[in-house]
């Protein structure tokens, strides 16, 4: 058994792979660390030197299948890119397709990847820094989030187009990045101090979203299991309408479902307008 | 009045429009220059409420003074609801907040007829002018539009939005008399087809100016009137043929307070919402004819989806071999989707698709057996007739409508 290790990164992985297949070595024959836990059956022998006699030809749609899975955390990582990657390379193409048992998996990853990311862009909630914060630590917004899977690197490019010269930082429980207005600065470390600014600053102004959120709500249509479907739990803490949830929910629960107004709007005194003079 | 309590008030006159897409714009991108705002064609839901439905844009009134009284509308003149008015600026500075903060994806703006019809057109655009115009504003713009505004204006806000929408409200003439007095079908089509006229202007013309790329919408009210969905359904398939309609949004009428004695004190009809936005889907994405869905009278049924509806109703179309029919038939297979029609014919290019294969695809077997024929499978049920099969496919009614006054 062949124990390797890629620190999780693609390009590792890649040239550990190019080597295994270059060797013919079967993928029951090699086993990828993960995380601190080493295979415990797996006797360490080295990777073979050299590329290896069989030069292998994949489509290059699966390189891209496979780097997008490798963002995937979760059981088998990396040996499953490398069975995906022998069977097409021995002429088996139905592993890459998702009516196959393992290309179903390979895409399940692709797709929750690619499901992550989109809730990094739907998700990530920034907070402005004051003037003399922002000139001090040269920033404008900072945002905390903590994604499922490895996708803050290649899915945070969307936040630059967005915001234009604004300068910009998510930190997550894992790695950071920072945008000055023209570069990013990725970190797979978020350092300590970024981490402080995102959870410690100082938002007064999320009141006004919050009351946004509250009054577009429609109490008469409530439908709590959908909420839940489309945003998890996992992110409510970082959001700040988070905290409203079940507070709408248990409100509307309480009768507050009989028409679509917020009790808020419902309290204030109306207005009539009077009918046109024609 | 306090910005947060004009935006307390002006939210919630505006929670009744169903519509929150972002999707359909060009790409546009900040990417170092002054201003804000990317769209890349797909929509994001920045958050859900408890009612299950996506933020995707700020959705707000300009102001909910309203010199009309239709019936069904909260914000109607003889309403009792406490009023208020944003100014333009105020509207500019609450969506570049939100956008800014990854709150929102754009801009929703609509607004009760104050003054006139013309007057009321012009404060919309002059929103979306100071946001494109003053701050550069590159992120997704949705603008109601009047239907009897000047043509000149509605071309004029085509040019600054993404899309625009002209209610239809009451799919038909006698309930606008009834319950919308003051609005007529036949200014609401003309809008339509202002708008559609300035998008075929453009249309083959890269280097011409953009107009509502993201095309226009419209929405009708379900259940606030007796229409039956076939004339819904065909009144949504008119208008996409006749006036290139994007969407057309349903919106199941929510009990309004202070509700006038003309429309339902009734929960909204939230699973008929539900049928009618699945039957317009197959219409839009799957090639299915209005008249294939309904007779000429009727509603759809609510205990099963409207493909599997006209499956059963057709049954001498089935069982379709999977390894063999056209996609666009496989496409009217219930419980197979438009995604694994082409992940079949990606397999079926490669090797014979057995029973198992649509496991690993993650059709809706329950739905689909019935009506496929795999290398390796063929159904025994094949000869149950369609009202058996119906009685075991049906999906239990949740107690929820009854459930929303407890």
């Amino acid at each position: 058994m062949i124990a390797l290790d890629c620190n999780d990164l693609f390009a590792t992985w890649r040239d550990q792979a190019r080597t295994l297949l270059g060797h013919g070595i079967d993928p029951a024959e090699v086993s990828w660390a993960q995380g601190p836990i080493d295979d415990l059956l797996a006797v360490p022998t080295a990777l073979p030197d050299g590329p290896g006699p069989f030069r292998a030809k994949v489509p290059a749609a699966l390189l891209s299948l496979l780097e997008q899975a490798a963002r995937y955390r979760g059981e088998q990582r990396w040996n499953l890119l490398y069975e995906v990657l022998w069977r097409v390379a021995h002429g088996d193409r139905t592993a890459m397709l998702a009516g196959d048992r393992l290309g179903s998996e390979l895409h399940r990853r692709v797709k929750q990847v690619s499901r992550e990311a989109h809730h990094l862009h739907a998700f990530v909630r920034f907070v402005p820094l004051p003037g003399a914060l922002a000139e001090r630590l040269q920033l404008d917004l900072v945002a905390y989030h903590d994604p499922a899977h490895d996708i803050l690197h290649s899915a945070s490019a969307h936040f630059a187009d967005r915001l234009g010269r604004q300068r910009w930082l998510i930190a997550t429980p894992q790695d950071g990045i920072r945008f000055d207005g023209q570069a990013f600065d990725y970190r797979r470390d978020c350092p300590e101090d970024w981490r402080q600014w995102a959870r410690n600053a100082d938002d007064p102004g999320a009141e006004l979203w919050r009351t946004y959120y509250r009054h577009t709500f429609n109490p008469a249509r409530l439908n709590p299991d959908a909420l839940r479907m489309h945003m998890p739990g996992r992110f409510w803490r970082h959001l700040p309408e988070g905290m409203l949830i079940p507070q709408l929910e248990g409100l509307a629960r309480q009768g507050k479902q009989r028409d679509g107004q917020a009790v808020e709007v419902a309290v204030q005194r109306g207005k009539q307008i009077t009918r046109p003079t024609p | 009045m306090q910005l947060i309590a004009k935006l307390g008030i002006l939210a919630d006159a505006a929670k009744y429009d169903a519509s929150c897409a972002s999707s359909g714009a060009p790409k546009r991108s900040s990417r170092g220059s002054e201003g804000l705002g990317a769209t890349d064609g797909m929509g994001i839901c920045h958050s859900y409420t408890p009612d299950g439905r996506c933020v995707s844009l700020l959705k707000v009134l300009l102001t909910n003074f309203c010199l009309y009284d239709c019936q069904y509308c909260v914000n109607r003149r003889s309403s009792n609801v406490p009023r208020a008015r944003f100014t333009p600026e105020e509207v500019v500075r609450l969506t570049l907040d939100f956008y800014r903060r990854n709150c929102i994806s754009g801009l929703f703006l609509s607004s009760g007829i104050i003054r006139s019809a013309d007057y009321t057109m012009e404060q919309l655009i002059r929103v979306a002018r100071l946001l494109r115009e003053e701050h550069n504003f590159r992120g997704y713009i949705h603008l109601k539009t009047i239907p009897d505004a000047d043509p000149l204006l509605i071309e004029e806000a085509g040019r600054l939005a993404d899309r625009l929408s002209v209610n239809i409200e009451l799919p038909t003439d006698a309930s606008l008399k009834r319950l919308a007095p003051e609005k007529q079908a036949h200014t609401i089509r003309q809008a339509m087809g202002v708008i559609h006229r300035g998008q075929q202007a453009v249309a083959g013309e890269p280097r011409a100016p953009r107009f509502t790329p993201a095309g226009q919408s419209t929405q009708v009210i379900v259940g606030a009137d007796a229409t039956d969905d076939s004339t819904l359904l065909r009144n949504a398939e008119s208008l996409y043929q006749g006036y290139g309609l994007k969407r057309v949004y349903y919106s199941a009428f929510s009990p309004i307070p202070d509700s006038p004695g003309s429309v339902p004190l009734a929960a909204p009809p939230l699973l008929r919402e539900h049928r009618l936005y699945q039957a317009d889907f197959l219409l839009r994405g799957y090639g299915y004819k209005a008249g294939e869905l309904l007779g000429e009278v009727g509603n759809l049924a609510l205990d099963i989806d409207p493909k599997l509806a006209w499956a059963l109703a057709n049954r001498e179309v089935f069982p379709l071999d999977v390894n063999r029919a056209d996609a666009a038939l496989l496409a009217r297979i219930p419980g197979i989707g438009l995604r694994s029609v082409q992940r079949l014919v990606a397999l079926r290019r490669e090797r014979r698709v057995r029973y198992d294969d649509l496991i690993q695809l993650r059709c809706v077997l329950d739905k689909a057996r019935p009506f496929i024929i795999t290398s390796d499978y063929r159904p025994a049920e094949g000869e149950l007739r369609s009202g058996l099969l119906r009685a075991r496919l049906r999906e239990p009614q949740a107690p929820m409508q009854m459930g929303l006054w407890g």
